[in-house]
């Protein structure tokens, strides 16, 4: 509960910090709008040429492409800009500071900060999930909806977790800065993956989870999902979590800080 | 003009061995680079599987990629907004010279960092380059490369104005993304754009050296390929100097 009111203060001063830059405001709206609407476009052009694409019509590829910007949102949003060159915080002993408060140091130095402008992909990868049912011409039913909320939620979690653990990564080779790579390969949730070629698409599945943050959420939305996958999201969500704190835990214990 | 190469010369050779420094970031920047014509790769092959040319042209979309990145938005704008830019107007040649050896060294590296993925991708994929073809993509390349650098070196010059350059470059590379052969190549664009898509400058910086590569053009369709490179490379380049022209006499620097 404290954490959660702490998280709020965080969002609400963010807020307000991001508010004073009208201008900053302006140029990310219409960044996101850009984005999302170059994204649309490059799909449409593909089915222009093909009414499927690795299986999924083009209203259920849409429905995946909003659903990936609900995620990108929410990475944008609460976890890069804690996490973004975190091996610069490592090397140069500023992580001090977060270890020194009476928090979670997992939760202040991943979740300490926000960018709330971010939430402009949610909402604009919402608004384009409303777009793919519409092209589908279909309501989900509520246990699909219901699916579909536990999936992202999952793949939330395996995003934080993920993002967290490259991170983490500083401790033990603060040289080797990835969030370039990570971004890159974050942009193969775009698609589904039954589109890769077999070994990429078993990574991407179970190496670099990105099945689970829009092509595992989608399905749920537009073709149902069985329990079986349901609680293997939710455990393997749940394990993500777990095995994040471990880490986080071991690099701790290695860091000895830069300054006297 | 031999003063000139003789200094921009030196400046890549300086450049280069000052990235070898952080040669490791520019193994993730490379692979940053290689996503979009990979996922191009992988969508189109899905889309429309066994369709000859498309392996062979995101392949040779993907060297374009590489010998035409430009980081003007950083090397560039970041300098204007340090003040750093003040030492560039004080040299005694072009002051483009530090941004453009700076370019050309990140081009060599990412081509050689991206080398094993090529010769892989070719491996794996079953590229069919033809000799004759790929002899007559070298200058279109060329002129591509060169296109990219004056129209993001324009683009970084905002930085003159406003504090978004990096907004106004990526808004840049997000149409050459789009319309420039990536997130699809041009002669499969529905019907009624396609001459517009081959006409817009974006296509001559990225998408026309890799389809003159893969074979998909004509004889006519390679000559007005040109046509529009060197058209759209000197309205860019009169362009840029017009901007930098009015907006150098903007910079104000501190410090000293």
């Amino acid at each position: 509960m404290r954490l959660l009111r702490l998280f709020g203060a965080t969002f609400s001063i963010s807020l307000r910090r991001q508010l004073a830059f009208r201008a900053d405001l302006a140029f990310q709206a219409l960044t996101t709008v850009i984005g999302v609407a170059s994204g649309l476009a490059a799909l449409g052009i593909v089915y222009t040429q093909t009414r499927s694409l690795g299986g999924w019509g083009l209203g259920e590829a849409v429905v995946l492409l909003g659903t990936y910007q609900i995620v990108s949102g929410v990475l944008a949003t609460f976890i890069e800009p804690n996490v973004v060159w975190f091996a610069g915080q490592v090397t140069s002993g500023k992580l001090d500071d977060v270890l020194l408060k009476p928090v979670p140091s997992i939760f202040l130095a991943s979740l300490g900060s926000c960018a709330p402008l971010g939430l402009t992909q949610v909402a604009m990868g919402l608004a384009v999930v409303g777009a793919g049912l519409r092209e589908m011409d279909a309501i989900p039913r509520a246990y699909n909806l219901f699916g579909w909320l536990v999936m992202l939620s999952a793949g939330i979690a395996i995003t934080w977790a993920s993002r967290v653990l490259l991170a983490s990564l500083a401790f033990w080779a603060p040289a080797m800065e990835l969030d370039v790579v990570y971004g890159a390969v974050w942009q193969f949730g775009r698609y589904p993956v039954s589109v890769y070629p077999q070994p990429v698409r078993f990574a991407l599945t179970w190496v670099l989870p990105v099945a689970f943050v829009s092509t595992l959420p989608a399905q749920a939305l537009v073709r149902g999902v069985g329990p079986a996958l349901l609680l293997l999201g939710t455990a393997i969500g749940a394990a993500s979590l777990l095995v994040v704190q471990l880490v986080w835990s071991a690099g701790l214990r290695r860091y000895t800080s830069a300054t006297s | 003009m031999r003063r000139l190469m003789r200094l921009l010369s030196a400046y890549v050779w300086r450049q280069f061995l000052e990235v070898m420094a952080w040669r490791e970031f520019v193994v993730t920047l490379t692979i940053n680079q290689a996503i979009t014509p990979l996922l191009g790769l992988a969508v189109w092959s899905a889309a429309l599987p066994g369709r000859s040319g498309i392996s062979t042209y995101y392949v040779a979309l993907l060297v374009v990629q590489l010998m035409t990145v430009s980081y003007e938005h950083h090397t560039l704008s970041n300098g204007i907004y340090a003040g750093e830019f003040s030492n560039d107007l004080l040299k005694p040649h072009a002051t483009v010279l530090p941004t453009l050896g700076m370019n050309v060294a990140m081009r060599i590296w990412h081509l050689l960092v991206g080398i094993p993925l090529i010769a892989a991708l070719v491996l794996v994929v079953g590229v069919s380059l033809d000799a004759r073809h790929s002899l007559l993509a070298v200058p279109a390349l060329v002129l591509a490369a060169a296109l990219r650098f004056v129209f993001t070196y324009a683009l970084a010059l905002s930085a003159l104005w406003t504090q978004q350059a990096h907004w106004v470059v990526g808004f840049g590379e997000t149409l050459i993304f789009l319309l420039g052969g990536s997130a699809a190549p041009i002669t499969l664009f529905p019907e009624g754009v396609r001459p517009l898509g081959a006409a817009l400058p974006f296509r001559a910086m990225l998408g026309f050296p890799a389809e003159i590569a893969s074979g998909s053009l004509s004889g006519a369709e390679v000559l007005a390929g040109y046509g529009w490179q060197v058209l759209w490379l000197g309205a860019l380049t009169a362009t840029a100097a017009v901007v930098w022209r009015s907006g150098v006499r903007r910079y104000t620097a501190v410090g000293g």
